[in-house]
């Protein structure tokens, strides 16, 4: 993954792959979502992948007509909260549970597609 | 000397002039080598719109062909062929779907890996559907809808068998299947009974062992069985923008005989009037299509073909009949030099279990005679004809007109 895309670099997976290490990161990951606040504004961390990209407006292509749908719904929601200044009332915000990368993988398929393409644009063949 | 090599040479070629099909892991594989500079290799599938679960998927699967797999992405199996300049097509009739690659002599093992790997692990994803596929499907059946002759065959088949057989080879207009609906369609399709591997220029024991590496795994159930086709006829009339098109035909129920090729050679064509003889495996449509600038035109030259047609019902004699076999033997003898020929052909009898013989196919047109002819030829105009207009609809004629 490219140090400054849209899915910068992470050492999520390690941490997750070792159970002492996630026991020890958890407090502090759960602290930190909380206090960047976009879930009190009905959003899921996906939402807020920059989105101004090629790449990512490929993926959001790819979304289901389902999740277009509550994506913008999301959106439309957490821009009328900002115009009141206030958070959503606390039952409309996003729970952990569901706070689940729907558009990430799609990202990570459409990278691999465009570093292949690049692969192939500039590959260098030696026939035997 | 140079007499006995000749003769030596001779001899090899006949030897291997046709194709022997061996079963290889459970698939049928046929191949004919006849020293050409280059190869092909066709996988023929049983996966054609008749046997569709639901109208277009098999025009979906078709163009889902060579997009990715859990081998390759679709990206990559292009650039990777063009690399060895090969070429990947895949084809739709009504009962077969022909994934075929053409390659130069020696890159069959990357070849045939490429069409099987599609074959056993496509990966049919949405996004593919929706970027690539969806696009080639709505332009293909606009430009099919938008030939009048190709129109009006769709319609033909349709009148003619109604289901089965005469499901069209394009999906709608804006199809309403999904990737998932072609995904199980393909899941149904890709059996080991269903795939007939099919190769020229190539020898059957290479060809052999490459298919037993890589199409093993597959799924061996039987080999799938279109509900038995049933002719109909009737007779419809499409407003349409074009040259002014008009098929008469007349279906016959049961495998393809020499009597109705000889009857489509007999009706010889001329400019405006093209002849059509499609045979299938359990059923014939035979007849003309006649094409014109206007109305009148077409009503005076479908008059005369009609008649024409029908004059032949009553049975050939002498001569004309020879004649008329004699073309047929050749038309059917020229198409094995050409792939697309050799595939349909060696196709019908692979799946059919015979072995494939040039002989076998020739040969049936030495039994024809009078009484046979006249048989299969009256009992064929008998039946209701099959009566199609594409155009200008005030204009071009009705059947009646035209001594249906």
């Amino acid at each position: 993954m490219a140090p400054y895309g849209p899915l910068s670099f992470s050492l999520a997976s390690k941490v997750l792959a070792s159970k002492s290490l996630t026991k020890a990161f958890a407090p502090f990951a759960q602290w930190y979502t909380n206090l960047s606040g976009y879930r009190k504004f009905g959003l899921k961390y996906d939402d807020l992948l920059i989105e101004e990209r090629d790449d990512v407006q490929r993926a959001i292509s790819r979304l289901t007509p389902r999740e277009t749908y509550d994506r913008n719904y999301r959106f439309k929601r957490a821009s009328q909260a900002s115009v009141l200044h206030a958070p959503l009332p606390k039952e409309q915000w996003t729970k952990p549970e569901e706070d689940v990368r729907y558009l990430a993988p799609h990202v990570v398929e459409v990278a691999k597609e465009d570093t292949e393409r690049q692969m192939w644009d500039t590959v260098d063949v030696r026939r035997k | 000397m140079l007499a006995t090599r000749a003769s030596t040479r001779n001899a090899q070629r006949l030897a291997r002039s046709f194709a022997t099909v061996v079963d290889s892991a459970g698939i049928k594989v046929a191949a004919v080598d006849a020293n050409q500079p280059t190869s092909s290799v066709t996988f023929l599938v049983k996966a054609g719109s008749r046997f569709e679960p639901q109208a277009g998927v098999a025009h979906g699967l078709k163009n889902f062909a060579f997009k990715s797999t859990a081998k390759r992405s679709a990206l990559g199996t292009i650039r990777e062929s063009e690399l060895y300049g090969g070429v990947l097509s895949a084809s739709l009739s009504r009962e077969y779907l022909a994934l075929t690659a053409d390659f130069l002599k020696g890159d069959e093992e990357y070849f045939v890996d490429v069409l099987s790997s599609f074959v056993t692990s496509g990966r049919f994803t949405r996004h593919e559907f929706e970027e690539y596929v969806l696009p080639v499907v709505e332009s293909e059946t606009h430009a099919g809808n938008s030939t009048p002759a190709v129109h009006a065959l769709e319609h033909a088949h349709a009148l003619a068998f109604r289901n089965g057989l005469g499901s069209s080879l394009f999906a709608n207009e804006h199809p309403s299947f999904t990737a998932e609906d072609i995904k199980a369609f393909a899941k149904s399709a890709f059996t080991k009974g269903n795939i007939a591997v099919l190769g020229s220029g190539i020898s059957q024991e290479a060809l052999s062992k490459l298919v037993d590496q890589s199409l093993s795994k597959l799924s061996a159930s039987a080999s799938s069985t279109p509900a038995a086709a049933s002719y109909f006829g009737g007779e419809t009339r499409v407003q349409a923008h074009g040259p002014q098109t008009v098929f008469v035909g007349f279906g016959a129920v049961g495998k393809p005989s020499a009597e109705l090729a000889a009857l489509a050679a007999h009706i010889s064509p001329t400019p405006s009037i093209q002849t059509v003889y499609l045979p299938y495996s359990d059923a014939t449509l035979l007849g003309f299509l006649i094409q014109g600038q206007n109305g009148a035109a077409i009503k005076e030259a479908g008059k005369a073909a009609v008649s024409a047609l029908k004059s032949a019902g009553n049975g050939l004699k002498g001569e004309d009949l020879k004649t008329a076999v004699a073309k047929a033997k050749f038309a059917a003898a020229s198409a094995t030099e050409s792939r697309e020929g050799l595939v349909s052909l060696l196709g019908a009898q692979v799946f059919s279990g015979s072995q494939a013989t040039a002989e076998a196919t020739l040969s049936a047109f030495d039994g024809v005679s009078e009484s046979a002819f006249a048989k299969a030829a009256s009992t064929l105009v008998k039946a209701k004809p099959t009566y199609v207009a594409v155009g200008d609809i005030a204009s071009l004629p009705h059947a009646d007109e035209l001594g249906l």
